[in-house]
């Protein structure tokens, strides 16, 4: 209707209103169940959902024609709020099939914004104080979406500069009302077809230890202790005394992400040092601290022109409890080829002991390409990876896949998988080339 | 857009000496009422612990207010008159959305009222009656309930005549009211840490009701 330009068009009428009522329409039944007193995080989902429909109608009446097919392209590709809990899913395991995994590099926990009043309000809630009251200067406005949550600049009264996260409020109670009905009788199955008990446990311990920010600061803690060797890293310092549950106070973290820093055109060397670095956090966090910072989504990450990295963001980290480093020293020396035993040992690493051999075995070649892209086999072989090649990615990317499309794949390895193909998205954009073989050795030794 | 209805937040009288002193011995009685009150609990306080506390003779303190529903009903008109002068003063929330506005407004209310929940607590439940002075049909709150429609009718109207919301009259003040009430109830009964549930209830019905009234109701 709208795209001839009238301006007064009917609401509800055709087009764009008409097209999204099925969105709206199921985002505002759930935002009716998150309307109980108690809240649900599908309701506040839902209510993300038509809000943004609302700033869309807000833009549409704005810019009338001209924006009307983005728009509505934007509205086809919105997703139901069932949907997103269903990739959330996913993420923590491995419930979900193929089409929440295209997404799993880059999804987060999402909660509505707050207005400067509530951001202050929670606060205070939580910490007995007003922001004024606890800082030099509290910037009103957030300056970064947080999983849960949104991140304040402030500058304490020692004149310390330091980011604040700040928790939507009640958003623990809303997770644990939306997993009480996670486990009633009908609904698992209606969301995903696949949620047994163990696996809605496993998404309950993740989400809930994800709302507490206690347990983020003891994250943050671990990480400095276990990395302090690492003198290109810099992580956020907390301030206990101005932390709690629901807020975060820590040292502002300097630096661009992946897309700014790209933008001053690095150079190749500079590409290559941070590849390298980020390789040989990921080996160390993998062998060593046997934990591993586990949301690589993009913005996580902040790079300095000189090759510092930052990393931030420590609600999501995974405790390791398969050997990682058998199953790397194995693919390494393509231990498989040696024999129906070894082969079948590699594969209990990849699958749990649960799966036959005879089926397990089907992954074999799958395991052969994509130890041939990242440790180049023979004398003559470059052992750089070259991860801006798009055709490096995407074996890469394949096979992983395919490994986590497999519902009978271990969750452990299925989790390193996930991170890993982060990892792997990050260096492709930075065009990073990396001795992986080289970085693997060194951490091998040292563990 | 600044109504005919605005007032000052007193009605005007003569300003002399004598009543300033009324108003400061008013103010003397109330704090000390509301110190014990949250000390000792709204029932355990007597008018004699309260008139010694604010340095006035037991029977001059009932000159100023007989009962202590008198007290709680001076208290509240405090409070408003605070909330509208801290709403007319502050330029930001002033230019601040509805939804922001409206969750302002009811957070300070609460926010100043946690001191005293207890307090607050009996009083709402002697509310109830309808034969008390306190009840929102009794004539002795009228002044003060008119005072509170006005002002919200008044940012009710601001909002429309910026084309945020279509304009909802009276309606609309009557309504945000109601939900103040139920609101205030709702925190009452709160045992959340930092009465979180009900920031995360107020945030998220007032958001839910500025979008119906701006589509004109809920599409269910």
């Amino acid at each position: 209707m709208f795209e001839t330009g009238c301006p007064c068009y009917p609401e509800g009428g055709l087009g764009l209103v008409k097209k999204s009522s099925g969105a709206l329409h199921r985002g505002l039944r759930l935002g009716k169940l998150g309307l109980s007193l108690t809240g649900s995080y599908l309701g506040y989902q839902a209510q993300n959902i038509f809000l943004s429909e609302e700033k869309r109608d807000q833009r549409r009446r704005r810019f009338q024609t001209q924006s009307s097919r983005r728009v509505r392209e934007e509205l086809g590709s919105m997703k139901g709020a069932v949907m997103k809990l269903g990739q959330l899913l996913s993420q923590q395991t491995h419930a979900l099939p193929e089409a929440a995994i295209s997404e799993l590099a880059n999804l987060q926990m999402h909660a509505p914004g707050m207005h400067p009043t509530l951001a202050r309000a929670q606060f205070k809630s939580s910490l007995g104080l007003a922001p004024e009251d606890a800082f030099r200067t509290f910037e009103e406005e957030p300056f970064a979406a947080a999983s849960l949550g949104q991140v304040h600049r402030a500058v304490t009264r020692e004149g310390k500069k330091v980011a604040v996260k700040i928790q939507y409020p009640a958003i623990r109670t809303a997770i644990e009302n939306d997993l009480k009905l996670l486990r009633s009788a009908t609904f698992p199955a209606r969301l995903t077809g696949y949620a047994p008990a163990d696996i809605i446990d496993e998404i309950q311990r993740g989400f809930l230890e994800e709302t507490d920010y206690l347990q983020e600061g003891r994250n943050i803690e671990l990480f400095a202790r276990e990395l302090k060797g690492f003198d290109f890293l810099t992580l956020p310092k907390v301030h206990w005394d101005l932390t709690s549950e629901r807020v975060l106070t820590m040292s502002f973290v300097e630096g661009e992400i992946i897309s700014r820093f790209l933008e001053r055109h690095p150079s190749q060397a500079l590409r290559d040092l941070i590849g390298t670095r980020m390789v040989e956090l990921y080996y160390t966090q993998v062998h060593e601290l046997r934990a591993l910072h586990a949301d690589h989504h993009p913005g996580n990450y902040l790079f300095q022109p000189d090759g510092w990295i930052g990393l931030i963001d420590f609600g999501c980290v995974k405790r390791i409890n398969f050997d990682a480093s058998s199953l790397i020293r194995s693919c390494v020396g393509r231990t498989w080829r040696q024999g129906d035993k070894e082969a079948a040992r590699v594969l209990r690493l990849v699958f749990g002991p649960r799966i036959p051999y005879a089926r397990a075995r089907k992954m074999l070649p799958t395991l052969e390409v994509m130890t041939s892209v990242l440790y180049p086999e023979g004398k003559d072989a470059d052992p750089l990876v070259d991860f801006g090649k798009a055709q490096s990615l995407k074996v890469l990317a394949k096979t992983l896949k395919q490994a986590l499309r497999d519902k009978v794949t271990n969750p452990e390895f299925a989790f390193i998988s996930r991170a890993e193909l982060g990892l792997f998205s990050l260096l492709h954009q930075l065009n990073a080339r990396v001795n992986v073989r080289e970085i693997w050795r060194r951490c091998d030794r040292g563990s | 857009m600044r109504s005919k209805h605005q007032k000052p937040t007193r009605p005007t009288r003569p300003r002399g000496k004598r009543h300033e002193n009324k108003e400061r011995n008013r103010q003397a009685i109330l704090k000390a009422a509301l110190d014990l009150f949250a000390e000792k609990g709204f029932c355990q306080t007597t008018t004699r612990a309260i008139s010694r506390k604010a340095k006035i003779a037991e029977g001059t303190l009932f000159n100023y207010f007989q009962t202590k529903e008198d007290l709680a009903l001076y208290f509240f008109e405090q409070e408003l008159a605070q909330i509208i002068a801290w709403y007319q003063r502050d330029k930001r929330i002033r230019n601040a959305g509805l939804p922001e506005k409206l969750f302002a407004i009811i957070h300070r209310l609460l926010d100043r009222l946690a001191p005293y929940e207890e307090f607050i607590g009996a009083v709402y439940l002697r509310a109830l009656q309808p034969a008390s002075r306190l009840s929102p049909l009794s004539l002795s709150t009228q002044e003060q309930n008119l005072r509170y429609l006005r002002f919200v009718r008044e940012i009710l109207a601001e909002a429309a005549a910026e084309g945020e919301i279509p304009d909802t009259g009276d309606l609309g003040a009557y309504g945000f009211a109601l939900f103040h009430l139920a609101v205030i109830t709702y925190w009452l009964q709160d045992r959340s840490g930092g009465k979180e549930d009900t920031l995360a209830l107020l945030d998220r019905c007032l958001k839910l009701a500025a979008h119906a009234i701006r589509k004109g109701g809920w599409d269910w």
